[in-house]
């Protein structure tokens, strides 16, 4: 028999112990403050929805008038490029504090209240990786300024014109590949056809050699 | 037997019983949201078309083209080499196979660096590790590699060494190094053919 077994009442409070301390450990478990809310698959989709991923230059007409009011800039290239020069209205938050905790719960917030927050850097590709990060920790009402700043600042004064316009679309060829990497010297390239053999002849001759020196 | 004995063992059977309900999972390893952003936000993925050009060039082998653009496309046009693995095919394990292997250096490129960038995030997910992207994508290299402009006179030394390389490297590549995807170059067979004596020599000094 063992020493316990004499006292049941000592057992029985280790056993609640036991499951007091299992209980603790699953109430005070540290939840991530990032999680992918998107798998892989589902990321590769969106991809391609280009109505919900993007935000044109032109549209920012209404979020400078104030019309839009659903919208939030977020300018995410540093303090010192902001303060040289920013979009009207825009929030500064660099991209290496986004993922800080008051950061994550603003962006939060204006998801809860149907807020829809452009991204925008100097340029599209500046944004677009943590476009596509928010993207996958299911923040879909994440957008990305076409053009960035750059364009922006080149167009400020005649937004609503660029409707029209498509120099700051991305993923076009804006070459015939094809045409302009074609060899324009005669050289050899392998998109040509096979040329034939080159054969040399020589010229026979004709009849024995008469005379000479 | 102590009545609290079966309290324990049934507590420690029904803990047992949970462990049959934990599903193996199916999904790639991936790195955490994180680390995820922290890479992304690193500019060193990005490798010139100046910088691709040398290691074609050098046939570097340590070297793989990755096209991320769609089959239709790729099969207009490509780069010497590349192989065409569209970003919807970057989840099968035929697309993967790529990726990852040692010693291997994967560049991805795509009409500009949007497409080739977000295949790069969703490789980086997956953490496959040594891919970059080609900055500017083919764009770029139609107007830096193929068409190279002359830098104005102002210009320092090293603008003018990079025109000269780029000078270079378009004769290069619009002679034998540009292939068509799924054509290789061929090279031209030179028959040479023996002169016949057609009769004794005579006659001479």
């Amino acid at each position: 028999m063992h020493v316990h077994e004499l006292n049941p009442k000592k057992t029985l409070w280790v056993l609640i112990l036991f499951l007091i301390v299992i209980i603790i450990g699953f109430i005070t478990m540290k939840k991530p403050l990032l999680n992918y809310q998107l798998s892989l698959q589902q990321t590769t989709k969106i991809l391609n929805d280009t109505s919900n991923n993007y935000f044109y230059p032109y549209q920012l007409v209404n979020v400078l008038d104030h019309e839009n009011k659903n919208v939030v800039l977020i300018d995410l290239r540093n303090k010192y490029a902001y303060g040289l020069g920013h979009i009207p209205g825009a929030k500064s938050i660099s991209s290496f504090s986004l993922t800080q905790k008051e950061n994550i719960n603003l962006l939060k917030k204006y998801k809860k209240n149907g807020i829809t927050v452009v991204l925008y850097a100097d340029n599209q590709l500046d944004a677009d990786g943590p476009w596509l990060f928010f993207r996958q920790i299911g923040f879909c009402n994440i957008k990305i300024l076409l053009g960035g700043y750059d364009y922006y600042k080149a167009h400020k004064n005649n937004l609503a014109q660029t409707k029209e316009d498509n120099s700051y679309l991305k993923g076009f060829p804006r070459f015939d590949y094809a045409k302009v990497a074609r060899s324009k010297t005669g050289t050899f390239s392998a998109s040509q056809k096979t040329r034939k053999p080159v054969i040399f002849h020589r010229r026979k001759k004709v009849t024995v050699a008469a005379g000479g020196c | 037997m102590n009545r609290n004995y079966y309290i324990l063992t049934a507590i420690m059977f029904f803990l047992a019983l949970g462990t049959l309900f934990i599903h193996e999972r199916k999904v790639p390893p991936e790195i955490s949201p994180g680390e995820l952003l922290w890479d992304v936000l690193q500019p060193t993925r990005f490798v010139s078309t100046d910088e691709v050009a040398k290691r074609l060039i050098e046939k570097d082998p340590s070297l793989l083209l990755v096209d991320v653009r769609p089959a239709s496309e790729y099969n207009k046009f490509t780069l010497p080499n590349a192989v065409n693995v569209p970003i919807d095919s970057l989840l099968t394990p035929a697309g993967q196979s790529y990726f990852g292997n040692p010693g291997m250096k994967v560049v991805l490129f795509s009409n500009d660096a949007i497409l080739a960038n977000q295949a790069w995030v969703l490789l980086k997910r997956m953490d496959f590790k040594n891919n970059y992207v080609m900055k500017g994508g083919l764009n770029e290299w139609m107007k830096t590699i193929i068409q190279p402009k002359m830098p104005p006179q102002t210009a320092p030394e090293t603008a003018f060494e990079r025109y000269d390389f780029r000078k270079a490297a378009h004769l290069y590549f619009t002679g034998a190094g540009i292939a068509k995807a799924g054509k290789s170059a061929s090279k031209m067979k030179v028959v040479f053919k023996k002169r016949k004596k057609a009769v004794v020599a005579a006659g001479g000094c």
